[in-house]
């Protein structure tokens, strides 16, 4: 049986005929997924299988300039349609949510960030020299960073599907954002982002760099980017921003106030996890062990509060149930766990 | 007038970036401390509610601002998690942001000259 998103290539592409095939194919396919979209959860704003017939998605994209303000939402610079502008952050908000939407639609059949066509809001040019990015709960927003150690924020695909992922998560399983479960939150919308970028650029395991946020620092920063999730902890070394602090394992996990108990800190753990187990399956990541992060991810048995060794055999339980015990994949999960530390049993 | 200044959280953590700066505005050049003065005043700092309001549900990357100031018998701490719409409020943190990215840098090249043998 073919993957929804080469039914979904054909039912964009194909002739009338084979249009019609794969619409029946879509429309009739007896996944999970299937299930979900027939019956939306109570009281949510599902749109039914009409995701599923609908081949073009509803991607929704409007970019707006905040004009250095932080009075959001600033005004329409490209609404879904338009052509470029010119103004590189408008342009590359647009193209990097475009590009990550299809990668949710086409790899894991996911209508945005809700499931449901939810419209996708880019704000750019936010604040003075602002060197950051965020999800506020209904969009995301990126600043032009200070040009001396930070470039714009949407210089790097990966960081704009890590923002766009953080609505994934809300919508799903809604992981607290402080501490193991924050850290996890973390952890998808890494593992989200950099298998965006290796999607668009086609890359395997073996050939994809494992960062995000490549690109981000000015050449004046003494580092490869904001985070890596097969060498956590090595990303960066710096006089003015420090060291990396990202831990690989579990024997070097971070108690901290900070930082909502070292959510951006602790999230190498999982994250290496992810790289190794993804390493030994080799291929695409996304095809196998993203298959098995984000079945975990929209498992409905994910708990806001759940911590990492929860987690883990969560993933351990999708592997089984999408591959079966027997296979490689769950060994290559197990031994990825174990080797970060953490037991999935 | 002495304040205290500290940014927390983001897209990701820099542990070069996490200490406070402390100010004492009588250390500063005398342009400096009248600017600093003017924006506490301008943010009516010692009348602001001390927060910080709950982020909104969902939301991630977001970064917090904790802002001390000591003038006198008065000490008020006000934090506050960005979007920071008050242009006010703003106005202080930025001034603050950029004192702390110069006193970091001063502080850092001395500490790398006392680290020679
Ligand atoms: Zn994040």
């Amino acid at each position: 049986m073919l993957p929804p998103y080469v039914l979904r290539e054909i039912a964009r592409n194909g002739s009338p005929a084979q249009r019609d095939a794969a619409m029946h194919a879509l429309a009739s396919d007896g996944t999970f997924r299937s299930l979900r979209q027939v019956t939306p959860p109570s009281g949510a704003p599902g749109m039914g299988i009409r995701g599923a017939l609908d081949p073009e998605g509803r991607k929704r994209r409007t970019i707006y300039d905040v004009g250095n303000t932080q009075n959001l939402p600033g005004r329409v610079a490209r609404a879904e349609g338009g052509g470029p502008t010119g103004d590189a952050a408008v342009d590359e908000a647009y193209d990097d949510l475009g590009a990550t939407y299809d990668f949710f639609r086409e790899a894991y059949d996911r209508d945005s960030i809700d499931d449901a066509g939810m419209p996708l809001d880019g704000h750019v040019h936010f604040g003075v020299n602002y060197t950051n990015a965020f999800w506020d709960g209904q969009r995301m927003v990126f600043g032009d960073g200070d040009g001396e150690l930070f470039n714009r924020f949407t210089i790097s695909l990966d960081v704009i599907g890590h923002e766009l992922a953080h609505g994934v998560t809300q919508y799903e399983s809604g992981l607290d954002y402080m501490g193991q479960p924050g850290a996890l939150n973390e952890h998808l919308s890494d593992v989200y982002g950099s298998l965006v970028k290796q999607y668009r650029l086609g890359q395997t395991a073996e050939e994809a760099d494992w960062t995000v946020g490549a690109g981000l620092f000015t050449e004046k920063v003494n580092g490869v980017a904001l985070r890596s999730l097969s060498r956590p902890g090595t990303a960066f070394d710096d006089p003015i921003l420090g060291k990396d602090p990202q831990p690989a394992h579990m024997d070097d996990f971070v108690s901290t106030f900070e930082d909502n108990g070292g959510v951006h800190i602790n999230s190498g753990i999982p994250n290496r996890a992810f790289y190794l187990a993804a390493t030994a399956l080799g291929g695409n990541a996304w095809e196998v062990a993203g298959r098995i992060w984000n079945a975990t991810a929209i498992d409905p048995t994910l708990k806001p509060d759940t911590g990492f060794r929860r987690f883990a055999r969560l993933t351990a339980r999708a592997v089984a149930s999408l591959y079966g015990s027997g296979g490689p994949e769950l060994r290559a999960v197990r031994e990825a766990w174990g080797g970060v530390g953490i037991d999935p049993t | 007038m002495r304040l205290k200044f500290r940014t927390e959280g983001g897209l990701a953590f820099f542990p070069g970036l996490r200490a406070p700066i402390e100010i004492d505005t009588s250390e500063l050049r005398e342009e400096e401390a009248a600017e600093l003065v003017r924006c506490v005043e301008e943010a009516r700092f010692f009348e602001r509610p001390e927060g910080p309001e709950e982020p909104p549900h969902g939301a991630a990357d977001l970064r917090l601002h904790t802002v001390t100031v000591e003038e006198g018998a008065h000490s008020r701490t006000v934090r506050a998690y960005e979007p920071i719409e008050d242009p006010a409020l703003r106005a202080l943190i930025d001034a603050l942001g950029a004192l702390a990215k110069k006193l970091g840098r001063t502080r850092r090249t001395h500490d790398a000259e006392e680290d020679r043998p």
